[in-house]
């Protein structure tokens, strides 16, 4: 047992040796993870973009008109920035990316609305920029309904009803909502949770693959199994360790910054949604050796690697959700650590639910974790018959 | 003369090689497909949510049939209680609890305005955004048939649908009319691939070029002496492969698909040549960097998702801090991603996009410039080897 260890204690310093011959490796295991967990907690730092773009054609111009755009540049999301001749311009800045969205007055709307003839005001948003037109849509909306709803109260006065009766008259039902644990709508808590991990697990599984390949490319894999007395088990335990430590220390400076430094919302101990990282840090290596095990080249391993690793950011579900998705991409899923974490981190940091209702999430990545048992003779065959090709 | 010898050196390297093969073929192929399977069920519709009713009256019933009837929501379950409905959302068999007052009708009658609770868990926008929308539209829609029935008596029907709406506004979404993921996703994402797929094959075939030649890039043979040919000709051969990429994701992945599709071919093509060629000699000042063919994937996969945020697209381009703003001009892809988008999707014409194609060609120049001073540093090198 002692030489067990004294083994992995070797070749893990073996893996020292030649990290220090390679600033490169330093640069994707520690600079690139902290690299992301700044770059995408400043692009967000505002939380939810404010102020965007809109443009106003009005065509009618009147007071009443002008007294509506007011009201809409007085909206949280919206920044009327230019007001146009005529539709076709305001559709032409459109396409030049200058607006998300316009406003539309028609002539006469102000005459006809008096004279009691409905007109018609329209809205248009440039839904290719999702976020950007549906922020701006719910202004532009709620403008437009305030609009029909000032001339009914003007109307109301009109016949008498006192002012304490007219909010029940004009808006018998509101809602009130309770976006929970994240309610100002931040979009950094929302996406920044999932986005830095899931890069931070893509580079895992990227450098796990590349680091076992790359013996096969110095063709010192015979050398690493002597070392390890012939076994896969040694040997990849051995030059895994070194990494896993770094691995580790990152997965919890990037939580100690979202929820210590950034005050993310967290509703368990900070231990736990640690845990919770550390684990799906295992089943991205896990997962990564596992895919080398099938191919057992170090492009092919890494070509899967990235491909998983890139293609597990959108079938994680935290933009376009995993319910919606094709089934093949929901049993996909089950193999997908991020995904996994995301569960967690949901069920855990975000709401503070019973962990035993993510029991599921938990299993799937301890059975992730053992998946490279099943390639480990595959591997040391490899070790032993294999060599490089390009 | 020399550009076409560099051009069939470079194709011939690259269709011996299974690796860049995979990379500057295959991935451009392959990756739009998978990518337009897992966003082209566009919405996401009957977002599960349970309803506590304490009112238990016949207007707080007819509001939750309507939020029930409306296609982004399906009450799954009605609960007597708010820790029963909170057990479902802790169990995800719901994402949201809508929380009817016990006062809810009383108030009403009373005329006194009236509130519904709207609780979500906010794991996904999509499901938030889902129900609110759900909501407040059916909220819109009872307050003014409250209003016009129980407090102005119209006389005729059309003085009804007057009185609803004062002034009738009607919202039109441009350019993705059914407010789907794919149309927004996967134009940008196909840019993307084409940038991404073009570093990895050029520093692939950069980096072999080096395990081949003893550490250097260009092979010592007497084409190779002068460095604007080589750029060009190796430029060239990426170029012509990827207008057959150009137009296979313009063509067949945006019909297969059913994306949007209002550009026109002219604008396409005129954008995707400098396009192309900027990320081209972007790929070959970035594997300048590269030593081992391995190491462009370690280095260029994790960076399609900063580069993707950076263009602003799904991350408003006004929200974004200027200093990433300024740094994300060095990129190809921001421009092109965004001139693609709004060509293909938005109708836009080259003038359209003007801001846009400057940028690039400003890129295209630099990084020409910038690739030919490498190769000639490269073929001083070899030259010196040689004597």
């Amino acid at each position: 047992m002692k030489e067990v260890f004294l083994r992995i204690w070797r070749i893990g310093l073996r893996e020292i040796e030649i990290f220090s011959h390679r600033p490169m490796y330093l640069f994707v295991i520690i600079i690139a993870p902290l690299f992301c967990l700044i770059y995408f907690t400043q692009i967000m730092r505002s939380g939810i973009p404010t102020k965007m773009p809109c443009g106003v054609v009005d065509e009618d111009n009147t007071s009443t008109t002008r007294s509506i755009v007011r009201i809409l540049g007085a909206m949280q999301n919206t920044d009327i920035v230019a007001h146009y001749g005529s539709f076709s311009e305001a559709r032409k800045a459109m396409q030049k990316g200058d607006i998300y969205a316009f406003f539309y007055i028609p002539r006469n709307t102000t005459d006809r609305a008096l004279a009691s003839r409905r007109p018609e005001i329209s809205f248009y948003t440039a839904d290719t920029y999702y976020a950007a037109g549906s922020l701006l849509m719910k202004d532009l909306q709620t403008t437009s309904e305030l609009a029909g709803l000032a001339i009914t109260r003007a109307s109301l006065t009109a016949k008498g009803v006192s002012p304490s009766l007219m909010m029940g008259i004009l808006q018998p039902i509101t809602i009130e909502t309770h976006p929970l644990n994240n309610p100002t709508l931040n979009y950094s808590v929302y996406l920044n949770n999932i986005v830095v991990p899931g890069l931070f697990f893509l580079i895992i599984m990227l450098f796990t693959a590349y680091t076992i390949g790359y013996e096969w490319k110095m063709g010192t894999q015979k050398e690493l199994f002597e070392m390890a007395g012939e076994s896969s088990t040694i040997a990849l335990a051995g030059k895994l360790w070194p990494q896993t430590l770094l691995y580790c220390l990152i997965m919890i400076l990037i939580d100690v910054y979202f929820y210590k430094f950034l005050d993310f919302p967290l509703n368990v101990s900070l231990i736990r949604i640690i845990c919770a990282g550390l684990l799906c840090v295992f089943a991205s290596q896990a997962l990564a050796v596992f895919f080398f095990g099938i191919f057992l080249t170090l492009r092919m391993g890494m070509s899967a690697c990235s491909l998983f690793g890139v293609l597990q950011i959108s079938v994680s579900g935290f933009t376009f959700p995993l319910t919606a998705m094709k089934p093949v991409f929901q049993y996909l899923a089950w193999i997908s650590p991020l995904r996994h974490y995301y569960m967690l981190y949901v069920n855990q940091a975000l709401n503070g639910f019973k962990l035993v209702y993510a029991w599921p999430s938990i299993v799937a990545l301890l059975v992730i974790c053992l998946l490279p048992l099943t390639v480990l003779s595959r591997i040391a065959h490899a070790f032993k018959y294999v060599d490089y090709k390009p | 003369m020399n550009i076409i010898k560099i051009w069939y050196d470079e194709l011939q390297t690259v269709f011996h090689d299974v690796g860049i093969i995979l990379f500057v073929v295959i991935l451009p192929l392959a990756y739009p497909i998978i990518y337009a399977y897992v966003y082209t069920p566009e919405v996401q519709r009957d977002v599960p949510v349970v309803a506590v009713d304490d009112s238990k009256s016949s207007l707080s019933r007819d509001f939750l049939r309507k939020v029930d009837a409306t296609p982004d929501v399906k009450v799954v379950q009605c609960c007597t209680n708010m820790t029963e409905a909170y057990s479902l959302l802790e169990r995800q068999d719901a994402y949201a609890i809508i929380h009817i007052d016990k006062d809810f009708a009383k108030a009403f009658t009373q005329g006194k305005q009236t509130t519904v609770g709207l609780y979500c868990n906010m794991m996904s926008m999509v499901y938030y955004k889902c129900a609110a929308s759900a909501c407040s539209n059916v909220s819109i829609d009872m307050n003014r048939k409250i209003k016009v029935e129980n407090y102005l008596r119209p006389t005729t029907e059309r003085e009804a649908e007057i009185m609803a709406a004062p002034i009738d506004y009607v919202h039109t979404s441009l350019y993705n009319p059914q407010g789907g993921y794919a149309a927004f996703m996967i134009p940008p994402i196909l840019m993307m691939i084409f940038q991404q797929s073009l570093f990895l094959g050029i520093g692939m075939s950069m980096g072999r070029s080096r395990e081949r030649n003893g550490g250097f890039v260009i092979p010592m043979s007497h084409f190779y002496k002068n460095s604007i040919e080589i750029v060009l000709g190796k430029m060239l051969f990426y170029l012509m492969l990827y207008i057959v990429h150009g137009l296979y994701a313009f063509i067949v992945i945006t019909k297969l698909f059913g994306l949007p599709q209002l550009g026109h071919y002219w604008d396409f093509i005129l954008f995707l040549i400098p396009y192309v060629s900027a990320c081209c000699f972007l790929g070959m000042v970035l594997s300048y960097l590269i030593f081992r063919r391995e190491d462009c994937m370690l280095i260029f996969v994790f960076m399609s998702l900063p580069l993707y945020f950076m263009c602003g697209l799904s991350w408003p381009g006004s929200a974004i801090p200027d200093g990433i703003r300024y740094f994300s001009y060095l990129f190809p892809s921001t421009f092109g991603l965004n001139a693609y988008m709004r060509i293909t999707g938005m109708g836009a014409s080259i003038s359209d996009v003007s801001f846009e194609m400057k940028g690039i060609a400003i890129q295209t120049v630099v990084y020409f410039a910038l690739a030919c001073l490498i190769y000639m540093k490269k073929i001083r090198q070899v030259l010196k080897r040689e004597a």
